[in-house]
């Protein structure tokens, strides 16, 4: 029996699940990262107990806490944005963390340069530290990104239509539960390995340009 | 023990371009600049040298208060700052607008290219238009000796290379002063030497100039005004030519002894 065929059709939401919650990280994680960074005191407690508590659920809880909770209790909430929203909530955490690695990797001369200069604040951020945090943010952001990618199988679990959810249905269907399963490893594979090779490669083009 | 602010009419009229009075900074017990006061005329080269741990740095990055001392009044052109008290932000723009500085580690942004380096601070903070800053950055790489650099990352270019860079860079925004804290500490000699020489030249136009270094030969024919600094404070100040010859503390003498004589 065929199985690679639908199952690659889950293919498309699985990366948009990916991506989709990963961009939702990407922004989302900058001003968390900032505020770890503040100056006062009760701004870096905030921002490290949305930190902690958007970690410390499993991503599955967080599935079920946005679908079933407040989708059956406030608002109708389908399947695939329920998805987004939750692994985007995870992701700004991871996301932040990973930038703040990133903002304590860049010298503080940088910032020095940039104030006797007479940059804006805001202009240091976005024009000088900034695009350097995101250079060396990116091997962690790309290792989290795989790990997103995989980690979004459970959405099969409230029914999005991805690999997983292909796969199992056609495991039901017939008397064969192995190949299907296969098959859904292997699609994840075939993603993730490029991804990876992908962000090496990037990393090593502009890491030339950083190391100084 | 904040000074009284001096009125700024009366300052400007005594043609000092920077003034610091009574700069007093200190990290917990340990105090780091002890009453320290400096005053530079316009167009003047001011070198400042001593042993490490004199202050030296700290008291430079006062003058833009990259480093903030506990008090003392610190003024640069029309702009007057009582450290004692708040600092708005318009006075401290009014401040850096007036003040280049030269790093030691040159601090040139690494993910920029020679031209942009010294073009976007020009677009941010001065509103030049990207083509009129990329000339002025040309034209000021050219000055350099560096013409022919502007599309090269500062991580292909040598030390002495990006530390010329830097120079330009805050050449670009027309200061009113430059502040140098140890341009060539961090560079090979004969690297060194290339950057000297871009600071003989800026010196020679006339360009205000304060300058920490180890180079004593620079500042024994370069500067107008040599203070000697040690343990916070000013051993003493005057003609670099005659301190040289002739110190008048046995600790400066001890100090130009060990960089002089070895």
């Amino acid at each position: 029996m065929d199985y690679v065929g639908p199952i690659a059709s889950g293919i498309p939401m699985s990366l948009l699940l990916t991506v989709l919650g990963f961009a939702i990280g990407a922004v989302g994680g900058i001003p968390l990262a900032l505020m770890r960074r503040s100056r006062l005191r009760s701004v870096r407690f905030i921002s490290r107990s949305i930190i902690e508590l958007l970690r410390g659920i499993p991503p599955i809880v967080w599935i079920f806490l946005v679908y079933f909770g407040i989708g059956n209790g406030l608002i109708k909430v389908e399947p695939v944005p329920a998805a987004i929203v939750a692994f985007g909530l995870i992701s700004c955490a991871y996301l932040a963390e990973i930038y703040r690695g990133g903002l304590s990797a860049v010298h503080r001369g940088q910032w020095e340069a940039g104030v006797a200069l007479g940059l804006s604040h805001g202009d240091q951020l976005a024009r000088i530290i900034g695009p350097q945090v995101m250079r060396y943010s990116i091997p962690a952001a790309a290792t989290y990104a795989i790990g997103l990618l995989k980690d979004t199988s459970i959405a099969f679990t409230i029914g999005a239509q991805e690999i997983l959810f292909f796969a199992d249905s056609q495991a039901k269907q017939s008397s064969d539960a192995l190949t299907p399963y296969l098959v859904a490893a292997a699609a994840y594979i075939i993603l993730t390995v490029p991804c990876a090779w992908f962000a090496r490669s990037v990393d090593r083009r502009l890491r030339v340009r950083i190391a100084s | 023990m904040a000074q009284p602010v001096t009125d700024p009419a009366a300052a400007k009229s005594t043609g000092m371009d920077v003034s610091l009075e009574h700069i007093v900074k200190a990290y917990g017990e340990h105090v780091v600049l002890d009453d320290v006061s400096l005053s530079v005329r316009e167009g003047e080269v001011c070198a400042i040298i001593g042993p490490s741990g004199a202050g030296k740095s700290t008291l430079l990055r006062c003058i833009n208060l990259l480093e903030r001392p506990d008090s003392g009044t610190i003024r640069v052109g029309d702009t007057t700052i009582d450290a004692g008290q708040e600092v708005g932000g318009k006075q401290l723009h009014g401040l850096r607008r007036q003040v280049g500085m030269v790093f030691q580690s040159f601090n040139l942004f690494p993910h920029l290219t020679v031209l942009r380096n010294i073009a976007l601070p020009q677009e941010r903070v001065l509103g030049r238009s990207r083509a009129e800053a990329e000339d002025r950055a040309m034209e000021l790489l050219q000055r350099v000796g560096l013409g022919d650099k502007p599309a090269q990352y500062p991580s292909r270019c040598s030390g002495g290379q990006q530390q010329r860079v830097a120079i330009a860079r805050a050449l670009a925004l027309d200061p009113k002063v430059m502040l140098f804290d140890e341009p060539t500490s961090a560079l090979d000699p004969e690297l060194g030497l290339e950057v000297l020489a871009v600071m003989r030249e800026l010196a020679d136009e006339g360009m205000t100039m304060i300058v920490v270094t180890h180079e004593m030969q620079f500042a024994r024919d370069v500067s107008d005004h040599l203070i000697v600094m040690g343990h916070g404070t000013v051993l003493e100040e005057g003609q670099p030519e005659k301190i040289f010859t002739d110190p008048a503390t046995d600790r400066t003498r001890r100090f130009l002894r060990a960089v002089l004589e070895r």
